[in-house]
């Protein structure tokens, strides 16, 4: 059953890069893609391939791996199928920190993750407060209008540090908080991937820790874990890897939520295989979205945020049936 | 004073204009013991109804276009208020600034004391028309998508202002001038151009906007005139494939052009065509719409008028 | 080797303690069994050792070192704990259910040892939870799911098991297998706690009943002490008469009808 899992999932993210490779406004047989990759063939092809399609492809695997492993992680950790970066307010704690960012013009491109960073740490911390506070840190519904408050005050927020701004800034602003892998570019791209390879070592490296808090905080207790100080740490890296992601490719949803789910669907039981597979599932699934997002509506260019919702909201209704 | 009870028809809006017209009649008639003269009646871009008997002597015009129309019909003097972005004619700059002009401040402007209020008839704009209404402020709101366009706006203007008469002047003169360069020999095979706006979303402009009028007045084709849409969104590998000979932008995008790892997928970016064009004086279709067409014309065809 | 020494314990922001200065020592080779109605703090204690609530006053160790100092890897190789209540959201297969006991054992990025190996096997043969190695943990029925439970606390190979009420919601065929196997793990020299509702089986099995009675220690000592009508009445606020056990003569409470709760 486990090479099954990963070859599934590796076939899935090849067809997608290829899908990536080929389909666009300009349409390129795969054969022609595949040679334009190499720097063969037409040079308006090579040129699309190459500085277009490659770095938006690269930027959608990492930006998905890392969206992939922090729902992957915080659904363990929190013990709920329904937990997610963008449905618990996290990434829209990570844009106010880059909008921030970004006002006090801090826009280096390894900057950026880390206010992203700040906000995203900020803002979950504050989705469980106020899910304590309510006295129910387990209770998915609870969590998840924790969260919807949280991320609305962080839309809030975001409008108040853009109130001066010329309207072009609003729009391109607002732009960005629908998700986009439009302006990827490779210096972008290796911080992002950088960032996203770190948090992922270290969410693996809490994989066994992650299983045994996803069995409950008596249980996990019982077999030798820091319930609190594992918590923390595992809130903190799911931020990092979602702010991340964030400063990459703006506010992009349902990611974290749906890829687990498909990667425990294909037989993925534990919890490092269920991480490790959402990494690559994740990948795979914001490529391929992106493809739509570009193609759907050409030669204008959907937000890849809304086309991952379009998919992301009847996968959710779903899942919160099954759970009812 | 000259009074000038004028109706003015747009055929679209011809039908509602005559119904309008008839409860005018009908309620001018009632009113003829309070009211001696007869009600001057306009419709303008929002389709409200303006009256254009009286002259405004207290205007705030709140878009760069109506604002330099106003001063070249000689109506400076009665502009008291302006939008942060009115810097042409220089005499505007001495006007109170009220800020922005889409969506604009209504207290600040209320503040001035208008009598007439001009805005851009933009949806965004609606509300704060409503309020200035309500306000008991005349508004007139003016749409100017096309070169067209223009004459239209600036006889509206000069009938506000009490001179129709520099009103004609104005747009006779301005058409003369953009007329002279659309006359000049075109190319065989005219050059394409690409028109970037604004990066993230990517914006162009569509074949409704009067700046790719221009762009085929001054005798080259924008790649992008089949969108109807005035500023559409579009994608890099678009432009890719639609391969324009020139990139038009302003001061201030060119250099990110030439610097973006991206835009060098775009042949005539990664050639160094990209032509750097004067958006204060080409961005509006103002009183210098006759001088933006040189303007392009002399940047993509290297061809000088006068 | 488990020492409770005077301990108190109080939820955070609750007026008074759940748990008033019990002491009770629980040596290798007996297994001690704490019974009371329900809030007498028999959860409360097993929190305690849990360490998701630290005593306010008393201490609690472990072979003579005190809990505190310990890092809860070092509790997990020492003491096993069932919980009460454990609903699996991510559903696992048996066999790495049962391996999760060995956290405590395992380095960060190291796999699976040919000790874990080992002890998960012997402990699912213990348990008798080795026909479902294969199965996953949301195909098991109560039983065979507490069986499960039990055998990854056996994996842990510490010295101590302490179980919250772990025959809930069991027939009496499987509560007895349970009972049974607890009954030997004490014999072989391991030092079980258990947290109980069942009185009756409990005076069957136990070496040492605790009685607890709103936080505080009501009686301690053998079934025959524990098992008085009298106390149990005072405790439980119904009238109970105590026969017995025709088979060995153990104590059995028989709770008399007739009278309206309050």
């Amino acid at each position: 059953m486990r090479p099954r899992v990963w070859f599934v999932l590796v076939c899935g993210v090849l067809l997608a890069a290829l899908a990536g490779l080929a389909l666009g406004p300009v349409r390129l047989s795969p054969a022609d893609a595949w040679a334009a990759l190499w720097g063969a063939g037409d040079t308006n092809a090579v040129a699309i391939v190459r500085t277009l399609r490659l770095p938006r492809i690269a930027l959608g695997l990492v930006v998905g791996a890392g969206l992939g492993m922090s729902g992957a992680a915080l659904q363990a950790t929190l013990r709920n199928a329904l937990a997610e970066p963008y449905l618990l307010g996290v990434s829209g704690g990570a844009a106010v920190g880059a909008v921030l960012g970004v006002t006090l013009h801090l826009t280096a491109s390894w900057v950026q993750p880390l206010a992203a960073f700040i906000g995203a740490a900020a803002s979950v911390t504050l989705v469980l407060l106020v899910a304590r506070a309510a006295g129910a840190r387990g209770d998915p519904r609870v969590l998840l209008m924790a969260g919807v408050v949280v991320g609305a005050f962080a839309n809030a927020a975001i409008m108040v540090l853009l109130a001066g701004a010329p309207d072009e800034t609003v729009r391109g602003a607002i732009w960005w908080m629908m998700g986009s892998l439009g302006d990827a570019t490779w210096t972008g791209t290796r911080w992002v991937a950088l960032y996203v390879g770190a948090g992922g070592a270290l969410v693996l490296a809490m994989a066994r820790e992650i299983e045994l808090l996803s069995l409950g905080e008596d249980p996990a207790a019982a077999l030798g874990v820091e319930v609190e100080r594992a918590t923390r740490r595992v809130y903190l890296i799911a931020s990092l890897l979602a702010a991340v992601t964030v400063a990459g490719a703006g506010l992009v949803g349902f990611v974290g939520l749906m890829v687990p789910a498909i990667v425990r669907a294909l037989g993925a039981r534990t919890v490092r295989s269920t991480i490790a597979g959402a990494a690559i599932a994740g990948g795979a699934l914001v490529v391929a979205a992106d493809v739509m997002a570009r193609v759907i509506a050409s030669p204008a260019e959907l937000p890849l945020g809304a086309v991952t919702a379009l998919i992301g909201v009847p996968f959710f209704l779903v899942r919160l049936r099954r759970m009812a | 004073m000259r009074k000038e009870p004028v109706l003015f028809f747009s055929p679209i809006r011809l039908r509602r204009s005559v119904a309008c017209l008839t409860c005018a009649l009908v309620a001018s008639a009632c009113d003829r013991t309070r009211t001696p003269r007869a009600t001057a009646l306009e419709l303008d871009d929002f389709a409200d109804t303006v009256r254009t008997d009286t002259r405004a002597l207290r205007i705030v015009s709140l878009s760069p276009v109506t604002t330099e129309i106003l001063f070249a019909l000689g109506a400076g003097n009665r502009v008291v208020g302006r939008t942060h972005w009115d810097l042409y004619p220089d005499a505007a700059r001495a006007v109170t600034d009220v800020g922005n002009g889409m969506q604009p401040n209504v207290e600040a402007v209320l503040g001035l004391r208008p009598d007439l209020v001009v805005l851009y008839a933009s949806n965004a704009n609606r509300g704060a028309a409503k309020q200035l209404h309500t306000a008991g402020i005349a508004t007139l709101a003016v749409r100017m998508d096309h070169i067209a366009d223009f004459r239209r706006t600036v006889i509206l203007l000069a009938r506000a202002i009490g001179d129709t008469p520099a009103g004609n002047r104005l747009a006779d003169s301005v058409e003369r001038s953009v007329g002279a360069v659309r006359a000049r020999p075109r190319p065989a095979v005219p050059p394409t151009v690409f028109w970037f706006i604004w990066e993230s979303p990517l914006y162009t402009i569509g074949r409704n906007s009067f700046m790719s009028e221009l762009v085929e007045v001054a005798g080259a084709r924008n790649i992008f005139a089949d969108l109807d849409a005035v500023s559409p969104q579009v994608t890099r590998e678009e432009i890719v494939k639609r391969n324009p000979d020139f990139i038009l932008t302003g001061p201030e995008n060119a250099p990110k052009l030439r610097a973006s790892p991206a835009w060098q997928a775009v042949p005539a970016v990664r050639a160094g065509r990209i032509l750097v064009v004067d958006t204060t004086l080409v961005g509006r279709p103002g009183v210098r719409l006759g001088e933006a067409a040189r303007h392009l014309r002399a940047l993509v065809l290297h061809d000088t008028l006068r | 080797m488990i020492l409770f020494d005077d301990v108190v314990l109080r939820y955070p922001r609750a007026p008074e303690p759940a748990v008033r200065g019990v002491t009770l020592d629980v040596s290798r080779g007996t297994l001690t069994a704490i019974v009371g109605p329900n809030g007498s703090g028999k959860s409360t204690l097993v929190r305690a050792l849990l360490g998701r609530l630290v005593p306010e006053r008393g201490r609690i160790v472990l072979d003579g070192v005190p809990l505190e100092t310990l890092a809860r890897r070092d509790v997990a190789r020492r003491v096993a704990i069932v919980p009460q209540r454990e609903e699996p959201v991510f559903p696992l297969l048996v066999r790495d259910f049962i391996a999760l006991g060995r956290f405590a054992f395992g380095g960060v990025w190291s796999s699976e040892t040919a000790d874990d190996r080992v002890a998960v096997e012997r402990a699912a043969e213990r348990a008798g939870a080795a026909p479902y190695l294969a199965r996953r943990t949301d195909e098991l029925s109560g039983g065979e799911w507490q069986r499960v439970r039990i055998a990854r606390a056996l994996s842990q190979s510490g010295d101590a098991l302490v179980l919250d009420e772990p025959t809930a919601f069991l027939d009496i065929g499987h509560e007895m297998g349970v009972f049974e196997l607890l009954d030997t793990l004490a014999r072989e020299g391991r030092a079980v706690l258990l947290v109980s509702h069942q009185l009756n089986l409990v005076a069957r099995f136990a070496t040492r009943i605790v009685l607890l009675h709103r936080g505080a220690l009501a009686a301690i000592g053998a079934p025959e002490d524990v098992m008085r009508g009298d106390q149990l009445e005072r405790v439980y606020e119904w009238p109970i008469v105590i026969s017995r056990d025709p088979a060995v003569g153990a104590p059995v409470l028989v709770p008399l009808r007739g009278r309206a709760p309050r």
